[in-house]
């Protein structure tokens, strides 16, 4: 009895055995585990930190794995010494001593010796072990077929390659070509350089052929890096940096700073309510029209602020839509049931008017390629027409309600109207077929993505829905929060790779939502009425101009003050100026 | 007011009196035997171009009903209200539909309603058949 004396817990007499039989641990290790080991006699061995057999905090990376592929990184950014000197230090190597082999005969070209190593390397896969000897034949049978030595080419495909059985197709195509061999014969140097660069390739395929713990991928610790990368920016909630060198350093989080939200500009030349605007496609113009039947061609200058280019008169009914040319030299303005005007954009002149006797214009858009409109008429149909103002061709029927909107596709194929009151047709003219989009409730309004794969639609019941009108047409997102009820109040798309959603509002307000989330990011007060219409510039994802019934415009950009304060690290998340 | 979302319909309609803005088209009647303060009123399946008040819950001839008047979106004149909700079963038919004051708009051939003369007596609804 009395052996109370040593009442150690049984695991620190293990941890003195452990001691004595290994040799490899040192001192440090120990130290750290025993402190483990009193602060916590539920210690478990494996996962404690003097283990080494994860790396990091979470304890799924693997030491052996992270040192590979450090090492295939070093080797394929041509740091061969290092490389090498890194495999010596951990003693981990990159490959086991027969891959390394393996590789050595491939590249030297030795085939037989090759295939046997092949077998030597203890794949599980049968399979594998078919389809990779059949490459190394392949290639095999093709620099005999250089080095005119038809007969061992013959012999070759058919003891060697034939009996493996896989890839047959290949097979008959490989004998077709002794029969006609295409190539013409090479002299040796350039031949030699050919065969080595083209058994670098063969190397290359036979590492995507062979198990990943075999052999290590090219790259792959910079494709595991670009996949984080990829993560942080769909992470980021309000990203609509233009200055997106994502680094390596800090996590990548925009911050609501980035997303226009401060009154840069108040535009005030109009003498009415403004119902309607957009900027140019090189974003380099705006062009507002009023309830007053001017139109006016806004300019950017290199400072940012936006002045008045030209006043354009003409029209007796206010212009309810404009619409660009692809090359912004020309703009189109429609008139509320009445002509619709081009207009050349440095002068101010109006190059044309298109009008059909007897019946009112409602809406317009140009074609893709720029030498064709299309107008709808109060007549519910559609024309088209070129640029001299011929009428080229006339849609009869139900195409077009009195109040819709007109789009196009980017490809020039589909015309996009409301047909009826609650149906957008996407019609194919050229193959004449046609595809619904059926809501429960009025269509107000609708705009169109830049890729022409996605319809934002305007609803009576208050609600943005964004459809997908690429291939199936569904229905995707639902955006809500702004008010209308009487007005044709517009929305667009805008923000860096069209990632929010903007709309103008009856409560005055400008309203933006992420596009993924459908979550409303800011409400932007500033006007005093009802805010009709909203473009963001295609150009320059920071400036978005709205148009509203208090009869200005005004120009949304970033909060300049919070700006430069930018810039600061903290513990690797960098907020680029902290979101409240 | 910014560009006002009106729709035009076809055929044989009703419009507002003040501004000719479309409201209904004379198939959607259901009934024309309904009446109120300013004589005859008709009740409607679908009407467009109005927008609708606050609820309220009012005592009409046939029992209490949740209505919201109804405004025409030109011109902002009342024309009429929508019942939202009926207590009784047999009102439930009602539940949806608008009824249009007769006074307040044109027939479909323009033609306007004087009325006889201002009802002092109960007030508004019918059509209790």
């Amino acid at each position: 009895m009395g052996g109370v004396e040593h009442e150690d817990p049984p695991l620190k007499r293990v941890k003195v055995s452990y001691e004595e039989s290994d040799s490899f641990s040192s001192n440090a290790s120990i130290r750290e585990l025993a402190r483990c080991l009193s602060n916590n006699s539920m210690a478990r061995p494996l996962e404690s930190q003097g283990d080494d057999k994860v790396v990091g905090v979470k304890g799924v990376v693997k030491k052996v794995e992270l040192v590979r592929i450090i090492a295939e990184a070093l080797y394929s950014l041509g740091y061969e010494k290092t490389g090498a000197h890194l495999e010596e230090e951990s003693g981990i190597p990159l490959h086991s001593a027969v891959v390394n082999l393996f590789v050595k005969q491939i590249i030297d070209g030795e085939w037989n010796e090759s295939l046997a190593t092949l077998h030597n390397i203890g794949l599980m896969d049968e399979n594998i072990v078919k389809l990779a000897s059949f490459v190394i034949l392949e290639h095999k049978f093709f620099e005999l077929l250089d080095g005119e030595k038809i007969m061992d080419a013959l012999k070759t495909l058919r003891t060697e390659i034939a009996p493996l059985c896989v890839h047959i197709n290949r097979l008959h195509e490989l004998s077709s070509l002794i029969v006609s061999p295409s190539q013409t014969a090479l002299d040796g140097t350039s031949a030699q350089r050919l065969r080595i660069r083209s058994r670098k390739k063969l190397l290359e395929e036979l590492k995507t052929l062979l198990p990943s713990t075999v052999m290590i991928q090219e790259k792959r610790l910079v494709l595991l890096v670009e996949q984080a990368l990829d993560l942080q920016r769909d992470a980021c909630r309000f990203h609509n940096s233009l200055v997106d060198e994502m680094s390596l350093l800090t996590d990548h989080q925009c911050g609501r700073d980035y997303i226009p939200s401060q009154t840069l500009q108040i535009l005030q030349e109009h003498s009415n309510e403004v119902w309607f605007l957009q900027f140019s496609h090189n974003g380099e113009y705006l062009a507002s029209s009023s309830s007053d039947c001017l139109v006016i061609i806004w300019e950017g200058k290199l400072d940012g602020r936006i002045s008045l280019k030209h006043r354009l008169s003409g029209h007796q009914k206010p212009v309810s839509y404009i619409s660009w040319s692809p090359d912004d030299h020309q703009l189109l303005t429609c008139g509320v049931e009445e002509a619709v005007r081009c207009w050349d954009t440095a002068s101010g002149e109006c190059l044309n008017v298109y009008e059909k006797s007897g019946l009112g214009l409602t809406s317009c858009a140009w074609a893709p390629d720029g030498r064709r409109i299309f107008c709808g008429v109060t007549d519910k149909s559609v024309c088209m027409w070129d640029l001299e103002g011929k009428d080229v061709k006339c849609w009869k029927g139900q195409k077009t309600i009195r109040i819709s909107d007109l789009g196009i596709s980017s490809d020039g194929k589909q015309l996009i109207t409301v047909c009826k009151e609650n149906i957008i047709s996407l019609f194919e003219w050229e193959s004449n077929s046609e595809k619904f989009i059926e809501e429960d409730h009025t269509i107000i309004s609708f705009a169109l993505s830049n890729d022409s794969k996605f319809l934002l639609v305007s609803l009576s019941n208050q609600e943005l829905h964004l459809w997908n009108i690429d291939g199936t047409v569904m229905l995707v997102a639902k955006y809500k929060g702004h008010k209308h009820s009487r007005l044709v109040v517009r929305s667009c798309f805008g923000g860096l790779e069209q990632a929010f959603i903007a709309s103008g509002s009856e409560d005055s307000q400008v309203y933006i939502w992420h596009r993924v989330s459908g979550e409303l990011i800011l409400t932007l007060p500033g006007h005093s009425a009802a805010v009709n219409c909203v473009s963001w510039n295609p150009a320059n994802p920071h400036m978005l101009a709205s148009a509203s019934d208090d009869r200005t415009i005004r120009l949304w950009g970033l909060d300049q003050v919070n700006m430069t304060q930018n810039g600061e690290h903290s513990n690797g998340v960098c907020y680029c100026k902290g979101a409240t | 007011m910014g560009r006002l979302f009106v729709i035009t319909l076809e055929g044989n309609l009703y419009s507002c009196k003040y501004c000719k803005t479309h409201f209904a088209l004379s198939d959607d009647i259901i009934s024309k035997s309904f009446h109120c303060k300013y004589g005859s009123a008709y009740l409607f399946n679908k009407v467009v171009n109005v927008t609708v008040g606050d609820k309220e819950d009012r005592v009409m001839m046939t029992g209490i009903h949740t209505v919201v008047d109804v405004f025409c979106v030109g011109c902002g004149s009342l024309v009429g209200w929508k019942y939202e909700a009926a207590r009784e079963e047999s009102q439930k038919y009602k539940e949806g539909k608008v009824i249009l004051e007769r006074f307040k708009v044109l027939g479909p051939d323009g033609s306007e309603y004087i009325p006889e003369s201002f009802m002092a007596g109960p007030g508004s609804d019918s059509d209790d058949v």
